[in-house]
Parts: C-alpha cells; structure tokens; sequence
C-alpha cells in the first residue's frame, strides 16, 4: 500500500535539494535503505550526504537499514546533516 | 548673588571632577590587576585543582540570589556550580555566550580556548570582542570581558590551537567540555578525547539560519562518533566564513549550550543526551530527534574501539582544522586569467564576453561593469531538474 509523507530537508540537504520540504509518495512498508534510494533518485545531488545524513522518522532516528519503516499517512521524514560551524 | 551661584557651581564642578579622575584611576588599576591576574596560555600545563567550596559567601548569596531560589538549583546547586570547571573549545559565535552565561551564573574556572585573533568580521555574532580587542588573541579578550563580568570566576585563556599532542592533558583537567567549534576535524578530536578521558561534550553548531545541540558521552547516550562514524567529503562542507552565518543564531545556540552545561553542573542532569535538538531560524521552530544509545559498533565508544588514542584528524576529514582556507579546486595557471591580464584586455578593447558566474549576495556586494551575471548554482538546478523531466 503507498502512503504520502513529507520529507524535511535540513541544512545541506535543503542547499543540494532546493527544498525545505516536499510530499512524496511511496509503499508504506519501504526501508530506509529503500526510502533513501529513492531520495537520491529525485535528487542526486544528495548523494554527497549519504554517509552522514541522519535519518528521523516521526522525530525518531532511523539507522540506514533494510528493516520496514511502517509509515503512515502524513508523517514526517526529517533529512539531517551535521552541521559544524560555530 | 549671581557671582556667588556661579562660583559655588565652580567648586562643585571641581568636585565632581576630581571624584571621575578618581574612578577613572581605580578602574584603571581593576583593569590592570585583571589582566595580570589572567594569564595567556600558550601551551598546556596542569593547573593546580580548584578551590573546593562547602558553603557560600554573603557575596555570593546576594549576586547568586535569584538563581538561588529556585528549588531545581539551591544553594547545593549553586555551591557545585562553584566546584566545577568548563572547558569552552572555540571562543566565537557559540562560545562567547555560552562563557558570558557560564561566568554569570558562578561557574568555578573557564578554561578559553582559541587559536585566532580578533577581527572585525566577527563582531557581529562574537558578542564578549569588542572594537577595542581586534587583532588581540579571542582567548585574551574573552577572558578579559569575562572578568569583568565576574571577577571571581578562574579564568583560564589558551591561545592554542588543539592538536593530538595536547588535547588529553588539556581536557582531562576539566568536568564538562563544550565544543563551540568551527570545523569538523576539531569536532572528531574533542569527542575522541571526550570519551578518553571520560567527559561530557555539550556540543553544538550553527550555520546560516540554523543550529543543532547535542549532549555527547553521557548518561549512555552515543558519542560524536556513533551518529557520524565517517566525516563528510572535505568539498561538502560549508563553513561560517563561506556560507554566512545570522550572528544571534549561533547567540541562540550558545545560549542553550550554557543551560545544558549549568544543569549537568548543578548535578540537574541533561535533556539532550539521547536527542539531537535543531533550531530552524527562518520558521522560527525547534524540532527535537530521539537518538539511540551509544553503539556497541563504535569505533571511539564500543566495545572494542579501534580508535584507543587521538589520531591525525586533519588528514582523517582532509581538511583543515580552521574554518579559514579551504582546499580549493583551482584551474591550471593556463586556464586562468589575473585581474592584470584582464585590465590589458579591458584597455586594448579587446572583444571579449565576461561572465558573472557567483551567487547573488556576491554580485550584489560587488561586480565589474563589463560583466554580465550569469548564476551558475541557479542555472546548475535548473539543468538537473530538466534532465529529469
Ligand atoms: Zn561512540
């Protein structure tokens, strides 16, 4: 079953995607290893970021994985990478 | 009677004036016996151990008093306070609040550590310079307005830039360590040292409109390292001096910093050992990620780390451990064309095409007449969206 999310994209992300947020469509039983493929296919200027993004679904961290991330309609995906200015 | 007012006003003027010459020599002398009592470092050495208090002065009652009445502080709090040092890692945009609120509340000894020098274009966010201390050490000068702030806070400044060789004997000689950097092979050493000598990192970072906190190494919560076991490709990063930065969100940033300090201090605990905290200035709204405990896998924190002593973090990330000079891909000497060999061009008449290819806010600060802008991020975005229509 496909179920719509938005993702949030933070710092660099938002910088590689030209986003802060879109809705996206996919299967509601997709891994994050899956979920973030399909990131980088929409934008594959994110793949840069790849080994340092950090994953939250519902606020909560998710490791990049081939365990279902069980979404549900209108949660949110949050893209973030390290920041390290100060 | 009108030449018997102006002559009183005349002793009295006298009066005031010889009482501001007064106060100008005793602030002078503070001054002075300030800066002979905050001595610069310029390499590590052990310091003798603080004071241990039990109990507080009358002075510290009234100055502390209205922290002091909260029941989450206490006069137990406030004593610890006392009993406790912070070592602030970079005195910029983050560490200069982060010090300033530290000293106010009674932080024992502050150690202030930073390789740089004061420069006008830091004024807008590092908030304890001031025009008066460009071009002297950060250290220096935030020690400097730190004690006069709070005289009795132990004030510790290190005009040092932290390295392999120094950083364990540094940190080790602190409680609480508050990472206030500005690059990410600085990031990586603290922590490492950090979970080496066993100290909670309050770390945090800042960069255009947004800021992330994260208490590190505590209470079984991961360390740097379990959340980002590689560093990002040195030509990924985006630095304060590159990227721009709104001075009051760092101001922010370092303020939460101080809280999470002055509450792991007081022996309050932390809210963000196990959370990753961002602050998004545009819109305005703080958004809070629940992180896993610290990872068995860990290369620095597991449970069979490979990482058992401090390494070479410059070449680890490939960049360096400023936020100055970053590596550049530059064309060969051939491919390029100096502002001379340009101006030649430009006076013989020579028919040519000059194109703009920086960001906006560059243009608009300033740009050569002859030129025509041509954004080349804008144009690259637009590229990559068509090829994918
Ligand atoms: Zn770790």
């Amino acid at each position: 079953m496909n179920t719509e999310v938005s993702i949030l994209y933070f710092a660099k992300s938002a910088e590689l995607t030209g986003l802060k947020s879109e809705i996206i469509t996919v299967s509601s039983n997709v891994t994050s290893e899956q979920l973030w493929q399909h990131l980088e296919e929409k934008h594959p200027r994110l793949t840069v970021i790849r080994d340092q993004v950090v994953l939250a679904v519902r606020q909560e961290y998710v490791p990049l994985s081939g365990q279902p991330l069980t979404l549900r309609e209108g949660d949110e995906v949050a893209v973030i990478p390290p920041l390290s200015g100060g | 009677m009108m030449d018997d007012e102006i002559a009183i006003l005349k002793t009295k003027l006298l009066e005031k004036e010889g009482e501001l010459a007064d106060l100008k020599r005793k602030l002078d002398q503070m001054e002075k016996g300030n800066s002979r009592l905050t001595v610069l470092h310029e390499s590590v050495t052990d310091l003798p151990p603080l004071k241990s208090h039990t109990t507080l002065s009358n002075e510290d009652i009234m100055r502390y008093s209205r922290q002091l009445l909260l029941p989450e502080l206490g006069v137990q709090g406030q004593v610890s306070l006392s009993n406790k040092s912070v070592l602030v890692v970079g005195c910029g945009g983050l560490g200069c609040p982060l010090a300033q609120y530290l000293a106010a509340a009674g932080i024992g000894r502050l150690g202030l550590l930073d390789y740089d020098v004061v420069e006008l274009s830091n004024l807008h966010r590092q908030v304890l310079h001031t025009e008066l201390t460009l071009g002297q050490p950060k250290a220096l000068s935030a020690a400097g307005a730190i004690s006069r702030l709070n005289s009795a806070i132990h004030c510790v400044p290190y005009h040092l830039q932290l390295s392999r060789e120094n950083a364990i004997q540094l940190i080790q000689q602190y409680d609480i360590v508050a990472d206030c950097s500005d690059n990410v092979p600085t990031r990586y050493l603290v922590n490492d040292a950090c979970v080496l000598t066993g100290k909670p990192l309050v770390s945090a970072s800042a960069l255009r409109m947004e800021g992330q906190l994260t208490v590190y190494n505590y209470r079984g919560g991961p360390c740097y390292r379990c959340l980002y076991p590689s560093p990002p490709p040195a030509d990924t990063v985006t630095n304060c001096s590159d990227g721009g930065v709104l001075g009051v969100v760092p101001g922010i940033m370092g303020c939460l910093q101080a809280l999470e300090v002055l509450k792991i201090a007081s022996g309050q605990g932390s809210s963000f050992e196990k959370q990753l905290l961002m602050f998004d200035g545009q819109e305005g709204r703080f958004r809070s990620i629940r992180l896993r405990a610290k990872q068995a896998g860990c290369a620095v924190c597991g449970e069979t780390p490979t990482v058992t002593k401090l390494q070479d973090y410059e070449r680890f990330c490939g960049s360096a451990a400023t936020d100055k000079c970053r590596r550049l891909n530059l064309l060969t000497k051939e491919q390029r064309v100096s502002v001379q060999e340009y101006k030649e061009i430009l006076d013989s008449s020579t028919p040519h095409l000059l194109l703009d290819v920086r960001p906006k806010v560059e243009v608009d600060i300033c740009c050569l007449k002859t030129s025509i802008t041509f954004h080349l991020l804008v144009w690259r975005r637009r590229n990559l969206n068509r090829s994918r229509c």
